[in-house]
């Protein structure tokens, strides 16, 4: 085989094994969402399809699979039909660069391999918040192309929340990128190995507490979910951007919004709380004699880093209702971005004074 | 003239409040300590059912003596007693007991009926019970339209139990309605 071909195929395969675990993690939260949120209420959940409702996922997956595909009358079809796709694609992409294991490197048939990321390049945080952006292109597109005022409507809330919003994400991971001194995922989460006070929400000489708050907040207003739901807002809107939507067009928002929790979240873990990295120096099974099983400690620490963040998703929608427009417009703009910017001056200031 | 809104001065308590979430922790505290004690109020409904309260008021039904014989008499205080004007009565004599009346026909239209039992309470026979089914969900309205006979086979599978005829109950009692063995049948 050429090196060329077998580059594609291994790609091909952590391709395939990330979009896979991804897809299990969206089938997983939409069950445990609807089960979290029902013991939090004293109500069950699903409780029919399977023991305790735990096929419920894939009874969901069946029923959109087979609804009627319907375009309204006076949509925009082109725009109408790649809204979803645009919305998907960019959902997806971002785990490209994450970085869900440790920094090894494989030699297959004279090629090196990082097996815990598909690529590790040198701009990781800015490639995950260029295609983070082009996702809002799809609630917009959707909203505008569906000929109706209530996707409008939530089209063009999600359009300017998304905006100011997605400003205070990348503002709160400056401090980040200047602690760390790189954009890239894998260098970050290696610069935080060690105690869990070499954590970048820990760290000296800036504890990056402040910009973890706003990158939190920030996240859940861009990933539309309560209480900053605006653009999904039911009670007023519907459903919002995708109240036209039936079928697997549907389903694949409804994909892309949990893709998106997930990556948030795994951005999040990377970023602040060290990635895969444990809360102490070197991993148990090391020490127990099995150096080459330790991936599986540290991809252990990252999913349990990113579940209780995403359970963090649930318990917020569980507790909190939604803001009005311009509570979000104001605490958006008048509080989490001059913190974010007062994070940026003071980490550059501390950092400029220990180096 | 309403006093103007001035913005009210936070207290340094108020303000760490603010800046620390602490509303929206208290909340976050109750929704957690529902999840860890979880108590659910949920009844899965058609795996388990509710006991119902002794005076349940469900469908109703026409009912029979223990000799199989239709305790109606057809007075209509029953279609008189209903404020929603679910039922009507074709009262009729009974062939060859020119004394006594029966209900020929008798409809009741259970879209309206709102269950009050005023029905009941009218009857001067206990003709009408008030059984305890109420899984009555059909696919066509018009399903519900009973006639006389779909209403006593409710009250045959809801009241086994059957009363004996009033004038065996109370024999030194005089009754209306009841055939006496002297009067001569009507000439036909």
């Amino acid at each position: 085989m050429s090196e060329f071909g077998l580059r594609l195929a291994i790609s091909l395969t952590q391709i395939a094994a990330v979009m896979g675990i991804v897809v299990v993690t969206v089938l997983l939260l939409t069950l445990a969402e609807r089960k979290v949120l029902g013991w939090m209420q004293d109500r069950m959940g699903p409780m029919e399809v399977g023991p305790y409702g735990i096929l419920q996922p894939f009874a969901d997956a069946i029923k959109l699979f087979f609804k009627e595909d319907i375009i309204p009358a006076g949509a925009n079809k082109f725009l109408f039909t790649m809204a979803p796709v645009l919305c998907l694609i960019p959902a997806f992409i971002g785990f490209a660069v994450i970085p869900w294991g440790p920094n090894w490197t494989l030699e297959i048939g004279g090629i090196t391999v990082k097996p815990f990321v598909i690529s590790d390049i040198n701009i990781g945080i800015l490639y995950i918040l260029a295609f983070a952006s082009i996702g809002a292109y799809g609630i917009i597109l959707g909203g505008w192309a569906s000929n109706s005022k209530y996707s409008l409507l939530g089209g063009l809330r999600s359009a300017a929340q998304i905006i100011s919003y997605e400003l205070n994400v990348g503002l709160s991971i400056i401090g980040v990128v200047i602690l760390a001194g790189s954009l890239s995922l894998v260098k970050i989460t290696d610069a935080q190995a060690g105690w869990f006070w070499n954590w970048y929400l820990f760290a000296l000489p800036a504890p990056q507490i402040f910009a973890f708050v706003v990158y939190v907040i920030s996240s859940v207003a861009e990933t539309n979910r309560v209480p900053f739901d605006l653009p999904e807002a039911e009670s007023e809107l519907v459903a919002g951007f995708f109240t036209e939507y039936s079928g697997l067009r549907f389903a694949f928002f409804f994909l892309a919004e949990y893709a998106n929790m997930v990556l948030v979240s795994c951005v999040a873990a990377a970023l602040f709380l060290g990635g895969w990295n444990a809360p102490y120096p070197g991993t148990i099974l090391e020490l127990l004699g099995f150096p080459s099983l330790s991936w599986i400690e540290s991809t252990m620490w990252f999913a349990v880093k990113t579940y209780s963040f995403l359970f963090l998703f649930f318990w917020l929608r569980a507790t909190l209702p939604r803001l009005r427009y311009d509570q979000l417009m104001r605490f958006g703009w008048k509080v989490l971005l001059p913190i974010a910017l007062a994070n940026i001056v003071v980490t550059a200031i501390a950092v400029f004074i220990t180096q | 003239m309403p006093p103007t809104a001035t913005p009210k001065r936070l207290s340094l308590s108020e303000w760490f409040k603010t800046i620390t979430f602490y509303e929206i922790l208290v909340g976050m505290k109750a929704t957690l300590s529902h999840l860890l004690n979880y108590k659910p109020v949920t009844l899965q409904y058609p795996h388990e059912k509710r006991t119902l309260p002794d005076n349940y008021r469900g469908m109703l039904a026409l009912l029979r003596y223990d000799d199989g014989t239709e305790k109606c008499v057809g007075c209509d205080l029953c279609e008189a007693a209903c404020p929603s004007r679910v039922i009507r009565v074709v009262s009729a004599e009974v062939p060859g007991e020119p004394t006594k009346r029966y209900s020929k026909e008798y409809y009741m239209d259970m879209t309206r009926c709102l269950f009050c039992g005023m029905c009941v309470d009218a009857c001067p026979v206990d003709a009408l019970g008030m059984t305890r089914e109420f899984e009555w969900a059909v696919y066509d309205k018009r399903q519900l339209h009973l006639n006389k006979q779909q209403l006593l086979a409710i009250g045959d599978r809801s009241f086994p139990i059957r009363e004996k005829r009033l004038e065996l109950q109370h024999p030194n009692v005089a009754f209306f309605n009841v055939p006496f063995k002297h009067v001569p049948p009507k000439p036909n």
